[in-house]
């Protein structure tokens, strides 16, 4: 089940909001912005809805303060209405994946939701991939410089191959670089 | 010229006539015949002929000895026929002797001693009044009979001497007297005309002439002698001084008439200023006759007299200026100057010295005197004229004044009737610029009223937006929720108290429930009642805030409750407040209904409330340390009641100098583009079409309370 968090002012938004979709995600709600802090903190939550006008903070700046921590989440703006400057504000700094107006249509809603859960599983997929080309690329470039040692303490092969073998693994070493790179 | 000789073809004729058609004109004078003594001691008075047959005696070989102008006594002898002379007379045709004293002596002794003169006026000799002294010859038996005269005279002395018949003197005398009578006539008559035109006319030249006329009258009447005739004058010492004196008054008088006549200040500014100086001589002439020097005296008004000639070119000058009366004049004074020319020559001698060349100067005086007159009335004339085409001159001018004012005017009307159709194109284009101004305002009110208009659709969409989302999401949860309710109720409705598998149903049934977690669903379903009902609590009270709040369009004034606005105004603030500020609100419960118009007076509140908000935002101060407080209260002053709502808040303050301009258009302390400073302005407008007072204080740093009076 996918696990959404949902924070607005208006209590009965978040209790309409659970009683629509309880059925398919995991629905965290919260009229408060700290507790929605520790839910992040403490659940793997995938999107991130929010309200913009509250009385405490405004939805961006909500987004804006959870960004550093938890980048991933996919974030998307629930609200009455919004003038054009809000909006530019979401989606510049609070870069959110989708506005939604309200009254919402839960169809819809629910198919918002799941995309952005899967680009969230997307997301988290290719950091993880990532992280794993990126580790392989490493042990390939370590093994390649005990290689490059080896080649040069080698007696057997004459001056002119031994050479031709060493630029040819600095060739390698180069070019495993550029990945390192991205 | 000719014209005006042709007027006086007559007198001159009828003159000559009288003059020359005259047998007695033709006189016989003794001069040749005479022997002269001139003896310049005055002390020699008193001699007697008998003392003067010694002296030289000398010929005067002419008929009429001129002796001159000398203070000297004048001896003459005649010597007569006894025989032949007797009983006839010894004339001496000279009227002006001022001394004359005839002897006649037979063979040396003294028969007769006669005196006439000024010293003797009494014995005048004379045969009759036209008479010249005449001397009878006795009849006496004398071998050698001789007449000697004594002649003093304090001016010219002539002696024209004949022997004549007294029958002879009588006829020329009454002749004489005749001429004179017609020559006074016309003198008499020309004052008396010219008199009468002076008081009718009041012409100073008439009185002058007037003047002119005794004078020359009366030098005529002295040079014949008629003065002494006539006994004008009784007293020696004047009637020794009258030939002098009328000779002065003449001369005087004629520079006088001849100045003012002519004009000459005017036309002959030269002669004018040249007659003014033969004054002069006139004036020392007087002095001397004053003080005895009759012949120098006489010499000088001579003199002056001979002047007279430059009236002939002052004259013709003038009237060549075209003046007619001038023509007269020169005519006339022509006439009289040839007359003292023949008058003159008569007396050296030069022309034969007659009858008529002694009447030679009355007759020229005459004729001067009747050409003066018409001269005058040919002044008259020409003054007439002159005035007349005055007159038709000023008519003249006075008709082009008019036409030219008749034109002006209408060039005037034409101006301002020009001038009105630019006043009014400006006028119309003035009220266009006012009606562009005017709506242009409008347009900034309208665009003031749309942008919080805009500003506020925000937050009534969010405001409305919200129960409308819970209200349509809970419908459809709540469906759910009771699919899942049915679905226990067709297992309990179901379920057979005689099944054996009846305890089975119940354990499936609760199975269920626990499976559908009908516990929560059911707490759910109250939740999402609860949120129906509540949200549509909220949407009718949104919807009548905005019903309220949207009189803004109506101006009609009618009851309204401030309280009920303030809190629709805030039904619509809300949403915009709602991330700003919490606004305290405390409303007064006894407030009466006041005229307003509410539309209006929801956007003074909400002006008034949103400036607030955002005073508070301008500040460090967190959200809950920010604050607006909105209250009503009725306050009773003077028994005067009004409400008064105060609107404070805790946020920057403003300055005196922003306090001072709060309410000018277009003053703003927003950035560009943020607010249009019209608000405020607006406001206050409203304030007072609602007599509504304003006070406001502020203080930076610490907040701003407005507060609002409105009677009720």
């Amino acid at each position: 089940m996918i696990n959404v968090l949902y924070l607005d002012d208006e209590e009965h938004n978040l209790t309409s909001f659970r009683a629509a979709f309880r059925r398919d995600f995991t629905v965290f709600v919260t009229t408060e912005p700290s507790e929605a802090l520790s839910i992040l903190r403490d659940h793997p939550i995938e999107v991130v809805i929010s309200d913009q006008k509250m009385p405490s903070i405004s939805g961006v700046e909500f987004f804006e303060l959870i960004m550093p921590d938890y980048p991933n989440p996919v974030r998307m703006l629930l609200t009455g209405h919004a003038d054009i400057d809000a909006v530019i504000d979401a989606i510049n700094k609070g870069r959110i994946y989708k506005y939604i107006s309200k009254p919402w249509n839960e169809a819809e809603l629910r198919k918002l939701v799941e995309e952005a859960s899967y680009l969230y599983k997307t997301r988290t997929e290719s950091e993880a991939q990532a992280t794993d080309y990126s580790i392989k690329l490493y042990s390939s470039q370590e093994k390649l410089a005990v290689l490059s040692k080896d080649l040069a303490s080698c007696d057997e092969l004459s001056e002119d191959s031994r050479k031709a073998y060493s630029q040819r693994i600095d060739e390698l070493i180069e070019m495993l670089e550029v990945p390192k790179m991205l | 010229m000719i014209s005006i000789i042709r007027q006086f073809q007559f007198i001159i004729i009828v003159f000559s006539i009288i003059g020359f058609s005259n047998n007695a004109l033709s006189q016989k004078y003794l001069g040749l015949e005479l022997e002269l003594l001139e003896l310049t001691d005055a002390n020699v008075t008193a001699l007697t002929p008998n003392e003067l047959f010694d002296d030289v005696w000398v010929k005067p070989n002419v008929s009429v000895p001129n002796l001159g102008n000398s203070n000297t006594w004048i001896w003459a002898r005649l010597n007569l026929d006894p025989v032949k002379d007797a009983g006839l007379h010894v004339e001496i045709a000279y009227a002006t002797i001022d001394s004359l004293q005839v002897f006649m002596v037979c063979d040396g002794v003294t028969i007769s001693d006669q005196l006439v003169g000024v010293h003797n006026t009494n014995n005048l000799n004379r045969l009759n009044i036209g008479n010249y002294p005449s001397f009878l010859i006795p009849s006496i038996d004398c071998s050698n009979l001789t007449c000697y005269i004594r002649a003093w005279s304090g001016k010219q002395l002539l002696l024209p001497v004949r022997i004549e018949s007294s029958e002879k003197i009588l006829s020329e005398g009454h002749f004489r007297d005749v001429l004179f009578s017609i020559y006074l006539g016309i003198v008499m008559s020309l004052l008396l005309y010219n008199l009468f035109l002076f008081f009718s006319v009041k012409d100073k030249n008439y009185l002058h002439y007037v003047l002119f006329i005794i004078a020359i009258g009366g030098t005529q009447l002295v040079l014949n002698g008629y003065d002494r005739v006539f006994h004008l004058v009784s007293i020696p010492w004047i009637s020794l001084r009258m030939t002098h004196i009328f000779g002065i008054l003449g001369g005087v008088l004629t520079i006088l008439f001849s100045r003012n006549f002519l004009h000459l200040k005017k036309n002959a500014p030269f002669y004018d200023k040249l007659f003014g100086l033969l004054y002069i001589p006139y004036f020392v002439a007087t002095l001397l006759l004053v003080l005895g020097f009759y012949n120098t005296s006489y010499d000088l008004i001579n003199f002056s007299a001979l002047s007279i000639i430059i009236l002939i070119p002052a004259s013709i000058k003038v009237w060549r200026s075209g003046d007619v009366s001038a023509g007269y004049f020169l005519v006339g004074w022509s006439v009289f100057i040839i007359a003292v020319v023949i008058f003159a020559l008569k007396d050296f001698g030069i022309i034969p010295y007659n009858e008529a060349t002694i009447y030679a100067l009355p007759m020229g005086s005459a004729i001067e005197l009747v050409v003066l007159s018409l001269a005058l009335g040919s002044r008259i004339n020409q003054l007439k004229k002159d005035s007349e085409l005055a007159k038709e001159k000023e008519l003249n001018t006075s008709l082009l004044n008019e036409k030219i004012q008749r034109e002006q005017n209408v060039k005037l009307e034409q101006n301002v009737e020009e001038r009105t159709s630019e006043l009014t194109k400006t006028n119309a284009s003035l009220s266009e610029t006012l009606q562009n101004l005017r709506s242009t305002q409008e347009q900034l009110i309208q665009s003031e009223k749309l942008a919080s208009i805009g500003q506020l659709t925000a937050g009534i969409a969010h405001e409305l937006n919200n129960p409308i989302n819970y209200v349509s999401s809970s419908a459809v949860s709540l469906k759910r929720d009771f699919i899942d309710v049915k679905e226990i109720l067709s297992l309990i409705v179901n379920l057979d108290p005689n099944s054996e598998s009846l305890k089975e149903s119940i354990e499936s049934v609760k199975s269920k429930l626990l499976e559908l977690d009908i516990t929560f669903t059911v707490t759910e379903i109250d939740e999402l009642l609860e949120g129906v009902e509540d949200g549509a609590q909220r949407t009718a009270e949104i919807v009548r805030g905005l019903r309220i709040f949207s009189r803004m369009d109506g101006n009609q004034e009618i009851k309204a409750n401030i309280n009920e606005l303030l809190s629709s105004t805030l039904i619509i603030l809300r949403s915009n407040l709602k991330h700003v500020v919490d606004v305290d609100v405390d409303l007064s419960e006894n407030l009466p209904d006041i005229n307003c118009q509410p539309g209006k007076l929801n956007q003074v509140f909400m002006n008034i409330i949103t400036n607030a908000a955002h005073a508070t935002t301008d500040t460090d101060l967190k959200r809950s340390e920010r604050s607006v407080k909105v209250s009503t209260r009725v306050v009773t002053t003077d028994n005067v009641e009004v409400i008064q709502v105060e609107i404070s808040d805790n946020g920057v303050g403003m300055s005196k100098e922003t306090q001072a301009q709060i309410f000018i258009p277009f003053f703003t302390t927003k950035e560009v583009g943020k607010g249009t400073g019209l608000g405020l302005s607006i406001v206050q407008g409203i304030l007072e079409d609602h007599n509504a007072k304003v006070e406001i204080s502020s203080t930076m740093g610490e907040g701003t309370i407005f507060i609002l009076s409105f009677p009720t």
